[in-house]
C-alpha cells in the first residue's frame, strides 16, 4: 500500500511541483529582471487594481453567494433544484464566454459598450461566474450543522438569529474557504478584464510572455501570484482544512431542518428569478438572439465539430485519469500512512489556484527537450497540465467520500486477512463509487470548460472547442462565435443537467 | 466490485489513454504532415491551408494564435521549443516576429522559387523570411467628416482634439506601425509625435477592429487600422471611408504589413515544409486572400484585386527595414508600456 500511495504521490509531485520549481529556480537566476519588474510603479498599479478586483468580487459574491446558498439550500422555496442548476452555469462555461454575450447583448440593445468596460464590467461578469462557489459551499456545508443545535436556538430565537447566531458561525471555515477561493481565481483570471480593457496584475506576465517575448520576465512577473496562492493554501491548511476537509456529521433528509417561508415564499421567488435571469438568461438569450437559426449551429458543428469530439474525448479521458489519481490521494491524505502524506493536500490546493497560464509556461520549459518528446509533442502534456491544475478537486472529494465509510469495514477485512488491494477493490470502491462518480463528473466538466491549460499545450491539430471559439474570436462572424458559444455551453451543461438528474435520482432512491 | 468490472474498466481506460497518448503523435505518422504555427487570424488562414490540403494530400497540423487576447503567442512557443521544434512553417502576420525569430536563430533561409517577383523590400535577403498578401496601415474615416484627414500627424492636430482613436500601442501591428515611426522619423521625432497625440487626447482601443467600429459608430472621426478592418466595415455599409496616409512626395508614406512565411530550423517535415511555403507564397494564394474578408493586397504583380482596395504599386509605400523596425520594436517596449499607462 505505502509503495503503490507513494508512486501516485511521487508522480503528481513530478507532474506538477517539479516544473513550478524549475521554473521559479529558473527565474531567479538571472541578474535583474526581478529588481527591475519590481521597480517599477506598473507593476504596483497592476498588482493594486488586481487586488481591489478580486477584493470586490470576493465580498460581492460572499454578499450575494451566501443568501442565495441560505434560499435555495436551508427554505422551502419552490424550485430550488432549477435556480440552483440556474445559477451554476456561469461557473461551468469559460468565463470569457459570459463577457462575450454581455457584449453582444450591450451592441445589441444599443447600450454603451464603455459601460461594460473596465473595472465595473470585469467585476460584474466575475461575480456571475464564482457566484455559484459561495453558494454551493453554503448550501452543502448547512447540512453539517447538527439539527440539535438549530433546535436549541429555535426555541429561544427566530429562524433569522439563529442563522446569524448558530448555522452561520458553525459553517464560517467553509464560508472563508469559498472566500479564498474566489479570491485567487479572481486573482488569477486574465480572460475577462483583458476582454473588457481592465489592466490586473494577472495579465502583466502574458503581457511579459506573449509581447515581449521574455520567459524569465514572465516567470518573475508569475511570482506573487505564486506567492498570493502559496500564501492563502498554507493559511487554508492551517486554520480551515481540519475543520471543512472531514465533516463530523453530515444531515440527512429527514433530520435536515428546513425554514419554512410561508407567504415570503412567492417574493422571494420573484427575487430568485429577477437574480436567475440577470446572471443567467440575459447573457445566454443574448447569444441565442445572435446566433439565429438552425443553420448557425449547423455551421458551428461543421467549423468545430471535430473541436468538439476533442474536447469530450480529453474529458473522458483527463477525468478519469483525475479521478484515479486523486482517490487514492484522498486515500492518503485520510490515512497519512507516512509523514510526507501531509503536505501532498496543500500541495495540490496551490496548484489548483495558480493560473493555468503559470503552469502551462511551467510544463512547456520543463518537458520540451529532444529527449521527453513522447510527453511533449503528445497529448501527455495536455494530460499532465490538467493533473497539475485538476487533481486537488478529485482528491478533496475523494477525501470527503473516503471519511463517510466507517474505518471499522476496513478493519473487519483486515481481520479476515484481506490485503489492501482486496479491500480497495472489495469494500472502499463500492462504498464510495458515487462519490468516485461525481468526483468523475467534476473533474470532467472543469476540462471541458478549461482554456489556460489547453491553449498552451496542446499539440498541433489537436484544439478543443474552448480553444477553437477563442481562435476564432479574432475577426470571426459574431453569428458564428455566438452559436459557438451556445454549442459550447450546451456541452458543458447538457452532460451537467444528466449527472445532477442522476444523483437526484440515486439520492431519491437512497 | 466483481473482478470482472474493475478488469474491463482498467482495460477500456487503458485503450483510451493509448487513443489519447496516440491522437497527438505525429511524428511517426506515415502520411505526409506539415506542421504549421499561424499568427494569421484563423478565419482566413485555416481555409488556404484546408486548400492545400486538398490539392498536395499533404495533412496539415496547425496552431493557432489568439491575435486578440494574446495569451498563447505561438511565436513564443517557437522561441520556446527552439532547441526541440515541432513546427516545420510559421505563417506571422506581419514580418517583424519573422525578424525576431530570425535573430534568435529559430528560423531557417528558403529563397522560394514563387517569391522572384516579390519586391525586395517585403522579403529577407537571405531568405530567413518572405512577405506576401499584405495589409495596409489606413485611416479609417467617418463619412459625416467633411475635410478628411490624409497624413497620420492628424493625430496631433488641434481640430481633431479628443476626436480619434488608436488600437493599444503594445500590441499587433500598431506596435509595428509605432517602430516603424521611430525607425523612420527617428526616437526624438517620433517621441514628440507620441506625446502630442497623447495631449491631444487620443482615446485607446483594444484592438483595431473596435476601433474601426467606433469610427463606424461615429464615436471617433477617424482612427489609423489595418486595411482589412476598413474594407470590412465598407463592405458591411457602414459610413466610413478609407484613407492611404501620407501619399506625397514629402510624406512618409504608407505603412505596409505584409504577412511572412518561414521556415524553421531543424523542422521535423523539411520537405513538406517547403511546399507549404511555396503555396503560401503563390499568386493563387494572394489571390484568395485578397478576395477573402480579410483583402489583403498581392503583392505580386498581375493579381486581381477587389475595388475597394489598391494595387501596391500604386501606393507610395513607408521605406523601412523590417529588420531594424524589428530590433526598435523590442527597444520602445517598455516606452509603449509607459506611454499607455500615464
Amino acid at each position: 500500500m505505502r509503495l503503490f500511495l507513494a508512486s501516485i504521490v511521487s508522480i503528481l509531485l513530478f507532474i506538477g511541483i517539479v516544473p513550478i520549481l524549475a521554473m521559479l529556480i529558473k527565474a531567479f537566476m538571472p541578474d535583474d529582471t526581478i529588481p527591475s519588474l519590481f521597480g517599477s510603479m506598473q507593476t504596483w498599479m497592476l498588482m493594486r487594481h488586481s487586488v481591489i478586483l478580486a477584493s470586490l468580487v470576493t465580498v460581492s459574491t460572499f454578499l450575494l453567494g451566501i443568501p442565495l446558498g441560505i434560499f435555495l439550500g436551508k427554505t422551502d422555496l419552490p424550485f430550488r433544484r432549477f435556480f440552483i442548476f440556474l445559477f451554476l452555469i456561469p461557473l461551468l462555461v469559460p468565463p470569457y464566454i459570459i463577457a462575450v454575450a454581455w457584449s453582444d447583448l450591450f451592441q445589441m440593445s444599443g447600450l454603451p459598450l464603455h459601460w461594460l468596460s473596465g473595472l465595473p464590467g470585469s467585476l460584474f461578469i466575475l461575480v456571475s461566474v464564482y457566484l455559484p462557489l459561495p453558494m454551493l459551499l453554503t448550501m452543502i456545508f448547512l447540512h453539517t450543522v447538527h439539527p440539535h443545535l438549530e433546535e436549541a436556538g429555535r426555541l429561544v430565537a427566530t429562524w433569522p438569529l439563529t442563522l446569524w447566531r448558530v448555522t452561520l458561525p458553525l459553517i464560517r471555515p467553509a464560508l472563508l474557504l469559498a472566500a479564498l477561493l474566489v479570491f485567487l481565481l479572481a486573482l488569477g483570471e486574465f480572460s475577462v478584464p483583458m476582454y473588457l480593457r481592465y489592466n490586473v496584475y494577472a495579465v502583466e506576465s502574458f503581457t511579459q510572455f506573449s509581447a515581449f517575448y521574455n520567459f524569465e520576465a514572465a516567470t518573475a512577473a508569475a511570482i506573487p501570484l505564486v506567492l498570493f496562492a502559496a500564501l492563502l493554501t498554507v493559511a487554508e491548511n492551517r486554520y480551515l482544512r481540519n475543520r471543512i476537509a472531514i465533516p463530523r456529521h453530515f444531515a440527512q433528509k429527514n433530520e435536515f431542518l428546513r425554514i419554512t417561508l410561508g407567504r415570503n415564499r412567492w417574493s422571494v421567488l420573484t427575487g430568485m428569478a429577477c437574480l436567475a435571469a440577470i446572471f443567467v438568461a440575459m447573457p445566454i438569450g443574448s447569444l441565442l438572439l445572435q446566433a439565429g437559426g438552425i443553420d448557425s449551429y449547423l455551421r458551428a458543428l461543421h467549423v468545430a465539430g471535430d473541436a468538439l469530439l476533442r474536447s469530450f474525448f480529453y474529458a473522458f479521458v483527463g477525468a478519469s485519469v483525475l479521478t484515479f489519481f486523486g482517490f487514492f490521494t484522498g486515500y492518503l491524505f485520510l490515512k497519512k500512512p507516512f509523514y510526507a502524506a501531509r503536505t501532498i493536500d496543500p500541495l495540490l490546493l496551490f496548484l489548483f489556484t495558480l493560473p493555468g497560464t503559470v503552469i502551462g509556461i511551467a510544463l512547456i520549459t520543463f518537458w520540451n527537450t529532444p529527449s521527453t518528446n513522447i510527453v511533449y509533442a503528445t497529448t501527455l502534456i495536455v494530460l499532465f497540465g490538467y493533473l497539475a491544475k485538476y487533481t486537488a478537486l478529485t482528491a478533496r472529494i475523494s477525501l470527503a467520500t473516503l471519511a463517510m465509510v466507517p474505518p471499522s469495514m476496513e478493519e473487519a477485512a483486515q481481520m479476515t486477512g484481506a490485503g489492501w488491494f482486496q479491500r480497495m477493490i472489495h469494500i472502499v470502491i463500492p462504498l464510495t463509487r458515487h462519490g468516485i462518480l461525481g468526483a468523475w463528473v467534476v473533474a470532467s466538466l472543469f476540462i471541458l470548460r478549461d482554456i489556460s491549460i489547453t491553449i498552451l499545450l496542446y499539440p498541433p491539430g489537436h484544439d478543443t472547442l474552448p480553444v477553437r471559439i477563442f481562435t476564432l474570436m479574432a475577426n470571426g462572424s459574431p453569428q458564428l462565435i455566438a452559436s459557438l458559444c451556445i454549442v459550447m455551453i450546451a456541452a458543458v451543461v447538457v452532460p451537467a443537467a444528466v449527472a445532477w438528474g442522476w444523483f437526484h435520482y440515486w439520492g431519491t432512491k437512497r | 466490485m466483481k473482478t470482472r468490472d474493475l478488469i474491463i474498466g482498467i482495460v477500456i481506460l487503458v485503450v483510451a489513454l493509448l487513443l489519447f497518448w496516440k491522437s497527438g503523435q505525429e511524428m511517426t505518422e506515415k502520411r505526409p504532415v506539415v506542421v504549421v504555427y499561424v499568427s494569421e487570424d484563423r478565419v482566413f488562414s485555416e481555409p488556404i491551408l484546408k486548400d492545400f490540403e486538398k490539392e498536395t494530400g499533404i495533412t496539415v497540423k496547425a496552431v493557432y494564435d489568439t491575435e486578440e487576447a494574446k495569451s498563447t503567442g505561438v511565436m513564443n512557443r517557437l522561441i520556446a521549443e527552439k532547441s526541440n521544434p515541432q513546427a516545420d512553417v510559421y505563417w506571422a502576420n506581419e514580418p517583424i516576429r519573422a525578424e525576431i525569430l530570425k535573430q534568435k536563430g529559430v528560423s531557417a533561409p528558403y529563397l522560394s522559387p514563387n517569391a522572384k517577383e516579390i519586391p525586395k523590400i517585403f522579403k529577407d535577403p537571405d531568405g530567413f523570411w518572405t512577405g506576401f498578401s499584405a495589409r495596409a496601415r489606413v485611416l479609417i474615416v467617418n463619412s459625416g467628416i467633411n475635410e478628411r484627414p490624409e497624413s497620420i500627424l492628424a493625430y496631433t492636430e488641434t481640430r481633431w482634439r479628443g476626436k480619434s482613436v488608436i488600437a493599444n500601442p503594445l500590441f499587433g501591428t500598431t506596435t509595428a506601425h509605432i517602430a516603424a515611426l521611430f525607425t523612420y522619423w527617428g526616437d526624438d521625432r517620433a517621441d514628440a509625435f507620441m506625446r502630442a497625440m497623447k495631449r491631444n487626447g487620443v482615446a485607446l482601443s483594444t484592438s483595431n477592429g473596435e476601433s474601426a467600429d467606433f469610427v463606424a459608430a461615429g464615436r471617433y472621426a477617424f482612427s489609423l487600422v489595418d486595411s482589412d478592418d476598413a474594407v470590412n466595415r465598407i463592405r458591411q455599409g457602414r459610413p466610413v471611408t478609407m484613407v492611404y496616409p501620407d501619399q506625397k512626395p514629402d510624406e512618409p508614406g504608407c505603412f505596409i504589413v505584409p504577412n511572412a512565411v518561414l521556415l524553421i530550423k531543424g523542422a521535423p517535415h523539411p520537405k513538406e515544409a517547403r511546399r507549404l511555403v511555396d503555396y503560401l507564397l503563390s499568386k493563387e494564394t494572394e489571390h484568395k486572400l485578397a478576395f477573402a474578408d480579410c483583402a489583403q493586397i498581392p503583392l505580386h504583380p498581375d493579381v486581381e484585386i477587389p475595388e475597394e482596395l489598391q494595387p501596391i504599386d500604386t501606393i507610395r509605400i513607408m521605406q523601412v527595414d523590417y529588420a531594424k523596425v524589428a530590433a526598435k520594436l523590442l527597444e520602445i517596449q517598455p516606452y509603449l508600456k509607459r506611454w499607455v499607462s500615464e
